[in-house]
């Protein structure tokens, strides 16, 4: 899905402002708690902080440097959520969102568990709960505009458009280079939707660094694709097995009722 | 022998037997908290039931279903051997192992009814199917395996009432055998297929692409264990002796697949570079260790020894075998996730409260079944 | 601002909600999907209109400024944000902070405190680090004499804060209000605005007459906000720097020597509160540096200002204290340190030290009374921008001096001298348009902030100094007795261990970006950062 829509993170034009966060909240509705900031050094992320802006206080050329680093939902090319989703709750979409359905969720959490960045949260507080993640401002897309986060930020540390034509500009950018030679997001999980650049080692600034390079879905779905031909297999194996054990045993008391005559 | 009291009784009511002992008053009480707790939890949701978090979205319940799952495999590996495989000597016993599944799906079901946070929406995944999802084919094949497992039960329940239905459940039956014979193969080893998308999350010495086939191998030798514990365990209870020979060989029969499934981990180990992993110095290796070894190869050779032969051997044997089982979907669902996760989670008193109250409720309604129900002796 | 899209009836059951269900026998209504289920999670919000467009598409105004979660003078809070762009308007186009420096930055948020985003800021999320608790706390404390100065500009802000009219004279109301506070002495920062002129005038004689090697011109350092700024953009500047301490410091110094001395105080025991127009005198008490006392009685915990409370704090204890402002009497500040004269209270305005400066100067190098140009310096007074004046002085010769208010203006006055395109003997620069009665810690009176309001402020400050007698910070009384007794003489031994201070370059904190920056001077704001 390379026609789709992606953000380039520049990670060295971020001043910290935190303007995408409190787009984000302002465009979804997301209250705020005092305990869970959005920003800062130890920000939290859960269900009403679908983004974070994580100050990292790391170091460059033996002086001190400080990033920024914003965080959501990666919206992979290859969603391990929409794939471990038993009722479809979680699905990509043709635009490059990784939405969440909650008319359709049952509540599993498996999609939680298979994220390989932690990004789905739950409502623990509620008593019918939802899971709760960034949705790249599905609708706005749909509207042809951009996600908030990436209208409000004021330096373009956030640029929205074609997944291809940014990855284009992200090397681009690494042939300065100022930058480490890594585009984060263009393999880690099979392919994001968000991709980062950075002057600092991702490792350095809080970055997944064992993320699979393989698409999370292929795993599972290679195994998915041969269940119904083994079970069906099987039934036939067993269905033959019986009979054949059935005949045999027949066969050998008539033949012992034979003899026994 | 009719002690009258509440604790203590034993009364014959329109044809059904109803004991109470001191013990069962017990699991009573404990049922009946888990009725209250699980109203609890239904009515104040996770949040405020149980110490699960973002960071740590499956616990105990999880991880007490699939091991529930893996040790109910008694239903589905005793009908392929005596109902595919027409092992004579294990007709006599498979109702036992037909009953222990289907109480332990029943104890799966429900406590899922009370894992999920939208148990509202608990009927999506048959509307909406996901079908890319492991979960998704557990829960289907899980839902008709249920039913297979009713109709298997209807054989034994309809030979105490609706006599007439009998005819019809009889002509059910072959079929449910085969399907109630290959379908948990599916769902055992989709359980195990669930962790293959945590790649990179679970821990290497538990992480494999063929994890869905040791999920189904442990399975399929949990139950043949089930069967010798609660065969020697009902033999102590209710003077129902098994024959020493028949116990014997199926423990040996759980024992060779134990012994494959311990070489072809080591094997996959090797062939995915991770046994120097087992040099390292973590608290993931003993766990791995206790689990594949004191667990597994340990009772796999006790089996086959002479103590294999005797009721003692094979009471170790299975207690060890069925802690094997149990070791590995913990190490799976908590010991292997702890290094990526991190911060602990340990389960509420809740959490507690609704499993073993649950677990008390099933074994209460076991001894009911046992003692009403013809399923220690299969005699026409 | 723009709806969301396909917002749908929120149907979130809460526990309450869940509970009334089940009574009302409709749990099964979300079964039957009776109930509007949620399609789509968020959108249920707004953003302002101007980032209803795809972000590829340039606009004039967006996001906010970076504020340093630890920031001392300024704190946001993002429950109030709009994203309306102020605060970036005011610290890019009037204060050449924001987008001045390179990316990616180092290791600092470049702020100077000024809190001029505090005063554009149109919901009030950015706001002054509040020390209203701390200040409370002392007032409780028997242990604890609690000290109060009052900066020359409050006392024609802080009646806004209770409805009058911008600039109105409230100098004896505050003074009357603090003391039912709970303040035991209410001084006056006026005091220490002549004591400043004192030393800083004695130091540019020094300067221009040569027997002192520091070099001209010399530059204000009672603002900390444009002192921030020197060590962050123009370090090579710092020995222009005047040594003198802002009043505020140098109050704070004498308080708990001098003051202490003479009426038997012990200094440990004093808490030392500043009421101000300025949210960088919060980040000034706190510099490291400023514990003359402690230094001078060899105990390090001692600071000099223990609390710096803006007038919109002070306004906000006095509404909570239900003091009835109208019916509070006029009352006058105590003694000691409580004596101003009319060139300490113009401090408050731009052009206000220079004024006084040029007063004291004047009378230091020839023994005479100032000329009457010198008691209503047109040139300097005003809102232009930058102002130039120069004074013929018998004995000496032409001095040229310069002022600047709003740091924009303060660039193009530096850069022009750098450049050779204008020499000046003393240049005072206040980092807040206006002066300090424009400061970030003045009352909201409109938002942002309006020149008539910050006239009103000035011409009642200058009203106040024409009509007053003691005109000249070298006719100040009690500065004559504090020279007598304690300090002996300005730029004394005694006088540079308490009120003069020193400065440290903050230029490897930031890069500076030479091509943003003449963007901004130009007066050319686009988005010139963007890739």
């Amino acid at each position: 899905m390379n026609g789709s829509n992606a953000v380039l993170v520049d990670l060295t034009q971020c001043v910290g402002c935190g303007s995408c966060t409190v787009a984000c909240k302002l465009w979804n509705g997301k209250p705020y708690d005092k305990g869970a900031p959005a920003t800062g050094l130890h920000p939290v992320a859960d269900h009403s902080n679908w983004t974070t802006l994580t100050q990292r206080k790391a170091e460059k050329d033996g002086a001190p440097a400080w990033r920024f680093v914003k965080a959501q939902c990666m919206h992979c090319e290859e969603p391990a959520c929409v794939s471990s989703c038993m009722s479809k709750a979680m699905r990509k979409t043709e635009q490059g969102p990784v939405v969440y359905r909650p008319d359709l969720c049952a509540g599993c959490r498996y999609c939680m568990m298979a994220c390989p960045f932690e990004v789905p949260k739950y409502e623990w507080g509620k008593v019918i709960p939802s899971v709760s993640k960034c949705q790249m401002c599905s609708t706005r897309l749909a509207h042809g505009r951009s996600p908030a986060c990436t209208d409000a930020c004021p330096t373009g540390a956030l640029r929205f458009g074609r997944r291809q034509e940014l990855l284009g500009i992200a090397h681009d950018k690494l042939k300065t280079g100022r930058y480490v030679n890594k585009v984060y997001g263009e393999r880690e999980a099979g392919g994001t939707s968000w991709l980062y650049i950075s002057d600092i080692p991702f490792g350095q600034l809080g970055f997944k660094a064992n993320v699979t390079s393989e698409s999370l879905p292929a795993i599972a779905e290679h195994y998915m694709r041969k269940t119904p031909a083994l079970l069906l297999g099987g039934a036939a194996l067993f269905m033959g097995l019986s009979k054949l054990i059935q005949r045999k045993k027949a066969v050998a008391a008539a033949e012992e009722g034979k003899r026994e005559q | 022998m009719n002690n009258s009291g509440i604790l203590q009784f034993d009364t014959t009511w329109g044809g059904w037997r109803l004991r109470m002992t001191p013990f069962r008053a017990v699991l009573a009480g404990m049922a009946g908290l888990f009725v209250l707790l699980a109203a609890f939890r239904l009515l104040t949701g996770l949040g405020a039931s149980t110490n699960l978090s973002d960071q740590w979205p499956w616990g105990l319940w999880i991880g007490v279903d699939l091991t529930a799952v893996a040790l109910a495999g008694a239903g589905y590996s005793m009908c392929v051997m005596s109902h595919v495989l027409h092992i004579d000597d294990f007709h006599g016993i498979s109702r036992r192992g037909m009953l222990i599944s289907l109480l332990g799906y029943v104890f799966v079901l429900l406590t899922l009814i009370l894992e999920i946070g939208r148990w509202d929406n608990a009927y999506t995944p048959f509307l909406s199917w996901g079908h890319a999802s492991p979960l998704f084919e557990v829960v289907i094949a899980v839902s008709i395996y249920m039913a297979i497992q009713v109709v298997e039960f209807s054989e034994v329940a309809t030979e105490k009432i609706f006599h007439s239905a009998n005819r019809y459940v009889q002509l059910l039956l072959p079929a449910a055998f085969i399907i109630g014979a290959i379908l948990p193969f599916g769902h055992q080893a989709s359980l195990g297929a669930i962790y293959l998308l945590m790649k990179g999350r679970l821990h290497p010495l538990w992480w494999s692409d063929m994890l869905p086939w040791f999920f189904l191998a442990t399975s399929f030798y949990a139950g043949p264990a089930m069967v010798v514990l609660e065969a020697i365990g009902s033999a102590k209870c209710f003077g129902q002796e098994v024959e020493m020979r028949i116990l014997t060989r199926l423990a040996r029969i759980a024992a060779a697949i134990m012994g494959v499934y311990f070489v072809a981990k080591l094997l996959d180990l090797a062939r995915l570079g991770q046994l120097q992993g087992l040099g390292a110095g973590s608290f993931e290796v003993p766990m791995f260790l206790g689990e594949m070894v004191i667990c597994t190869a340990l009772p796999a050779a006790l089996a086959f020894s002479p103590w294999g032969k005797t009721k003692k051997g094979l009471f170790i044997f299975s207690l060890l075998s069925i802690a094997g089982v149990v070791l590995n979907r913990v190490n799976v669902v908590f010991t292997g996730m702890y290094r990526a996760i991190g911060s602990g989670y340990s389960p509420s008193l809740v959490e507690w409260g609704i499993t073993l109250g649950l677990l008390a409720a099933v074994i209460l309604a076991y001894l009911f079944v046992v003692e009403n129900f013809n399923i220690f002796n299969r005699q026409h | 601002m723009s709806k969301s899209f396909d917002a749908k009836e929120k149907t979130t059951i809460d526990r309450r909600n869940m509970l009334k269900a089940l009574v009302g026998g409709c749990a099964t209504a979300s079964l039957t999907g009776c109930l509007v289920r949620e399609q789509e999670p968020g959108a249920k919000g707004w953003v302002p209109q101007q980032y209803d467009a795809p972000s590829n598409w340039p606009p004039q105004v967006r996001g906010r400024v970076p504020i340093d979660p630890e920031n001392p003078s300024i704190v946001r809070d993002d429950r109030k944000c709009v994203l309306c762009g102020q605060c970036i308007e005011v610290c890019k186009k009037i204060q050449t902070i924001y987008g001045s420096y390179a990316l990616p930055v180092k290791d600092d948020f470049i702020c100077i405190h000024c809190g001029q985003c505090t005063l554009w800021c149109p919901t009030g999320a950015i706001a002054e680090a509040d020390d209203r608790t701390r200040v409370l706390q002392a007032l409780k404390d028997p242990t604890k004499v609690v000290i109060v100065q009052t900066a020359p500009s409050t006392r024609v802000g802080l009646g806004e804060e209770f409805g009058m009219p911008a600039g109105s004279w409230v100098e004896g109301k505050q003074v009357a209000a603090l003391r039912r506070l709970g303040f035991s002495r209410v001084f006056d920062t006026n005091f220490t605005a002549d004591l400043t002129i004192m030393e800083e005038g004695s130091e540019l004689i020094e300067r221009l007459t040569g027997k002192s090697e520091a070099p001209l011109p010399q530059l204000t350092s009672c603002c900390p906000g444009w002192v921030k700024f020197v060590e962050y953009y123009y370090p090579e500047w710092m020995p222009n720097l005047s040594t003198a301490k802002s009043p505020q410091q140098m109050l704070g110094a004498v308080l708990k020597t001098y003051y202490a001395k003479k009426t038997g105080i012990d200094p440990r025991t004093i808490f030392s509160v500043s009421v101000m127009p300025c949210t960088a005198k919060k980040f000034e008490s706190a510099r490291p540096e400023f514990n003359a006392a402690g230094r001078y009685w060899k105990n390090d915990g001692l600071r000099d200002i223990d609390a710096v409370l803006t007038v919109r704090e002070l306004a906000l204890l006095m509404k909570e204290a239900g003091l009835d402002f109208a019916s509070l009497p006029e009352e006058s500040y105590d003694s000691l340190l409580g004596e101003g004269s009319g060139a300490a209270l113009i401090f408050g305005s731009t052009g206000g030290v220079m004024e006084a400066a040029v007063r004291t100067a004047y009378h230091a190098v020839t023994g005479q009374k100032a000329p009457a140009l010198a008691f209503d310096l047109a040139p300097v007074r005003g809102l232009s921008g930058v102002k130039e004046a120069s004074l013929d002085v018998p004995g000496h010769g032409k001095v040229c001096v310069a002022v600047a208010h709003g740091l924009h203006n303060a660039r193009t006055l530096l850069d022009r001298v750098k450049a050779g395109t204008a020499r000046y003997d003393f240049i005072e620069v206040m980092s807040c348009p206006g002066g300090c009665i424009g400061g970030g810690g003045m009352p909201r009176s409109s938002v942002p902030p309006a020149d008539d309001v910050r006239r009103s402020r000035i011409r009642s400050l200058q009203v106040k100094d024409a009509a007053g007698t003691l005109r000249e910070s070298h006719e100040n009384q009690e500065i004559k007795e504090l020279y007598r007794s304690f300090l002996g003489r300005p730029l004394s031994h005694l006088s540079h261990e308490l009120l003069h201070t020193d400065y440290v370059s903050r230029a490897k904190h930031l890069k500076v970006d030479p091509k943003a920056l003449e963007e901004i001077l130009a007066g050319q704001v686009t988005e010139a950062s963007r890739p």
